[in-house]
Parts: C-alpha cells; structure tokens; sequence
C-alpha cells in the first residue's frame, strides 16, 4: 500500500477527503436492465465508478469440454475500458489483475446461483468498468447482482459488496481512487444478506485480527443502505413501464 | 395485493411448498425476481428462459437438414430435432418457418419435435418467453381479441417466438409487444381491447 514522501494527507479534521465520515458510503445510482439484447443487464454509478453489466445464458457450455453434466459452468469475465483509468489500467485485452477478478466475482456467483437447475448450460456475466474511481470490483459485483436478478435466473440470494479499510488508526469503508492508492491496508468484501455470508474477502496491506473482525462488521452494517438502492432499482425498473 | 419479490426474499415464515422457491432453516424464500401473491400456489417469474415441457407448440427456423430429420433454430440453448414420424413426409428448405410440437426433451436439451407444420411468408417477432403465456391470455381470450381485432393470423410458439400474416400486421405486431412491456399488470385484456379499438377507429 501506499507510502513514499508524495503521501497526501488522507484525514483532515476527522473527515477524509471527499468530507465523508468513516462509515459513509458514496453516493449509488442504479438502472436495472437498460439493454435489449442481454438476457439480464444493469448500469451502476457509485461515487465515479461507472460499470455496465450484462448477463447471457442458460445457453450451450463452449468449448463443450468445459460443460458440467450436473450443473451449470458461470463464466466471469471483469474488464477495465481503455478510457477507465489510468493508462496501465485501461491496456486492452486480458491482463494479471482483470484475470483475477474475473476469478474472485465468478466464485460469489457460483455460491448464490442455483447451478444446478441448468445441467450441462453455461452462464456468462460480463462487467465493463467504463470509469474508475477505487473499489470497481466492488461495483462490479453489486451490478452483476443486478443483472443476474433481471435475467430471471434462480438464484439463493442478491448478494451486495463493499470495501472497508484502515487509514492510520481509523478504519472506513468504502475507498475511493486516493484512499485505496495511499491507505495502509483495504479489503474488498461480499456478502450475501440474508445470512451475512462472506463471499469474497481479500486483503491489502495489513491490519491487526480485532480491526479485521471490527471492518467486516462495518462492511455488514453499511449492508441495508446498498441493499436497498439494488432493491429498489430491481423494482422501479418495473414499476417504471406500468405508468407508461 | 400482488407484490415483486426478489432473489431471497421471505415469502412465508413456514416451509412451504411454493412455486420457484427454496427452503431452508424452516423459512420459504424466493428463488427468482417475480409476482408473488400470500396463499397462491407460486412466485410468477417477471423475466427468465424457456424451460421446454413435452407437448408445446413451438416456432422455429429450419437451419438444417441431415437425411429426413431436420435441425430447427428455435432461439434454445439446446440441439432441436424436427424427426418425421412414419406416415410423414417433410419437405422443407432452410431457412423456413415451421410450427412443430414437442415430442420429447431428453437431459433438458435436446428436444425431439414432431407434427411439423410449414408456415408461408409472414414475420417472425421475438417476445420474452416468460411474457408468451400473458401473449396467449386465459383460455385464449387475449391472442383471439387480437386475431378478431387486426384480421391477422397468429401462432404463438411457447419458446417466444410468434409468428403473424396478413391483416393488420403492423398493429398487431405493435399490440403484442405492448402486452409483453405490461404483462405484470392485471386488467391487460380489457386495455388491449380499447387500445386496439381506438387504433382501428382511427384508420
């Protein structure tokens, strides 16, 4: 994590840099199902962030030899655009850190959607991250949450995610682009709210194992405020077209 | 009151056999995004694929043909076989539209289709197949209003495509893709009389 003699202040009279608290989310905007031609899709803005994601299948597994006779395959694939970010971000095409989280965000999906409904069948989920601003992974799978609900495919649950953190002595969640970049240590989470199931946890820098337990705990209760913009997005999407 | 419940949401505090749900630690939940009204038999799905059932009527495009059985495109995950039965001669070219019934669904996959009907000239239109049953109404009312209505002929196949001549064409095709927009509404026939109604008054 972030260090060196270009370190900028990331607390400033108990407030970080954008004046939030410590405990305050950014600001989430969610379209429930904006495109015609994806099965499920959803449109995301949280804080700077703006991630497109689109949601294909049951279809046929390819190459076949990856179909699973018992249970559906998901495929994951999460991508930067090349205007996203910062250029070392936004080459195009695959790369270290885009193939591992396309990794992590198919393992919380494989854990909440009921596979085994579509034997043989492959789903795949494709997140766009068209502007960055700090926690896209995050984003990322609060909107392929979305999407998945909209394609009307089974699933256990509508998992969200967030990122908590440590600057200095105070823990926060929610980083942006500067905090994630200079703080001492952050870790994305998901989790699934109908049981506070962890889905996806990892970690930069460090922390001590009581402020571990004492961020997840943030992460769980910043949980209904994110829970229930994906909520109310889902059902205004179709409340929307009843007016018309 | 029908109200949109979502992907694990209680639906009732008691195990329950419920459409489209699951159960566990003894409570029901939803499985998927849909209506779900208390002491009704299922959570009604308002998006989602088309799970083949033996006896649909479908609507499809022959891609294919490989001795006497033909490989049929009906926007399915699967392989789906159109295979004359023993008193049948099909004589169809690529590219044209069929009216078949499904025979058989093997590993929820490959379906076998059989009574294979060519349809001639026309469109085909693509509706969401969740939204297909809403297209036919109760005991037909809704797809024979616009058939009656738009003088056009109609075959709804189940997997979600529909197929139409003659007529009206354009306003029917206009009236179906607006009772799939407002399928979770209720009172939709009666809008789609009136709505029809004006439209042909007009002309």
């Amino acid at each position: 994590m972030g260090g060196g003699p270009n370190k900028p202040e990331l607390v400033i009279n108990g407030k970080r840099t954008d004046g939030r608290d410590f405990n305050e989310l950014r600001p989430i905007k969610i379209i429930a199902s904006p495109l015609a031609n994806a099965n499920g899709s959803a449109y995301l803005e949280w804080g700077n962030n703006k991630v497109m994601c689109g949601v294909y299948g049951p279809k046929e597994a390819n190459p076949r030899h990856l179909a699973d006779a018992t249970q559906a395959v998901i495929k994951c694939r999460y991508m930067m655009a090349p205007f996203s970010s910062l250029s070392e971000h936004g080459r195009t095409g695959p790369n270290r850190r885009a193939t591992e989280i396309s990794k992590v965000v198919k393992e919380v999906f494989e854990n909440v959607v009921m596979t085994k409904e579509y034997p043989g069948s492959q789903i795949e989920v494709y997140i766009e991250i068209l502007q960055g601003d700090g926690g896209t992974r995050v984003a990322g799978v609060a909107a392929a949450a979305i999407a998945l609900a909209t394609s009307g495919i089974p699933m256990k649950d509508l998992p969200y995610a967030v990122s908590v953190g440590r600057i200095g002595e105070h823990l926060a969640v929610d980083f942006n682009m500067i905090e994630d970049n200079y703080s001492d240590s952050d870790m994305p989470m998901a989790i699934a709210p109908r049981n506070n199931e962890i889905l996806l946890l990892q970690m930069d820098g460090d922390m001590t194992k009581q402020q571990i337990l004492e961020a997840v705990q943030m992460g769980i209760d910043a949980g209904p405020q994110i829970v229930e913009i994906q909520r109310k997005a889902l059902k205004a999407a179709y409340e929307a077209s009843t007016t018309k | 009151m029908r109200n949109i419940v979502l992907p694990g949401e209680i639906i009732a505090q008691v195990p329950q056999r419920i459409e489209n749900s699951y159960i566990e630690n003894g409570k029901t939940y939803s499985k998927i995004m849909g209506m779900y009204e208390p002491n009704t038999r299922g959570v009604i799905p308002l998006e989602g694929s088309w799970s083949p059932n033996n006896e649909d009527t479908v609507v499809g495009v022959i891609t294919e043909q490989r001795n006497k059985v033909f490989i049929v495109d009906l926007m399915f995950f699967g392989r789906c076989l159109l295979i004359p039965g023993k008193f049948d001669e099909y004589v169809f070219t690529p590219g044209e539209i069929v009216e078949a019934r499904i025979k058989e669904v093997e590993n929820r996959k490959t379906i076998v289709l059989g009574d294979g009907k060519l349809l001639e000239g026309g469109r085909i239109i693509k509706v969401k197949p969740k939204k297909v049953l809403r297209v036919i109404g109760k005991k037909n009312t809704m797809i024979d209003q616009i058939k009656a209505l738009t003088k056009t002929d109609i075959v709804v196949g189940l997997n979600g495509l529909i197929w139409l001549r003659g007529g009206d064409i354009d306003l029917a095709e206009e009236a179906i893709f607006k009772v799939e927009r407002e399928a979770h509404t209720s009172g939709l026939t009666e809008i789609i009389k009136q709505y029809l109604e004006n439209k042909t008054k007009r002309e």
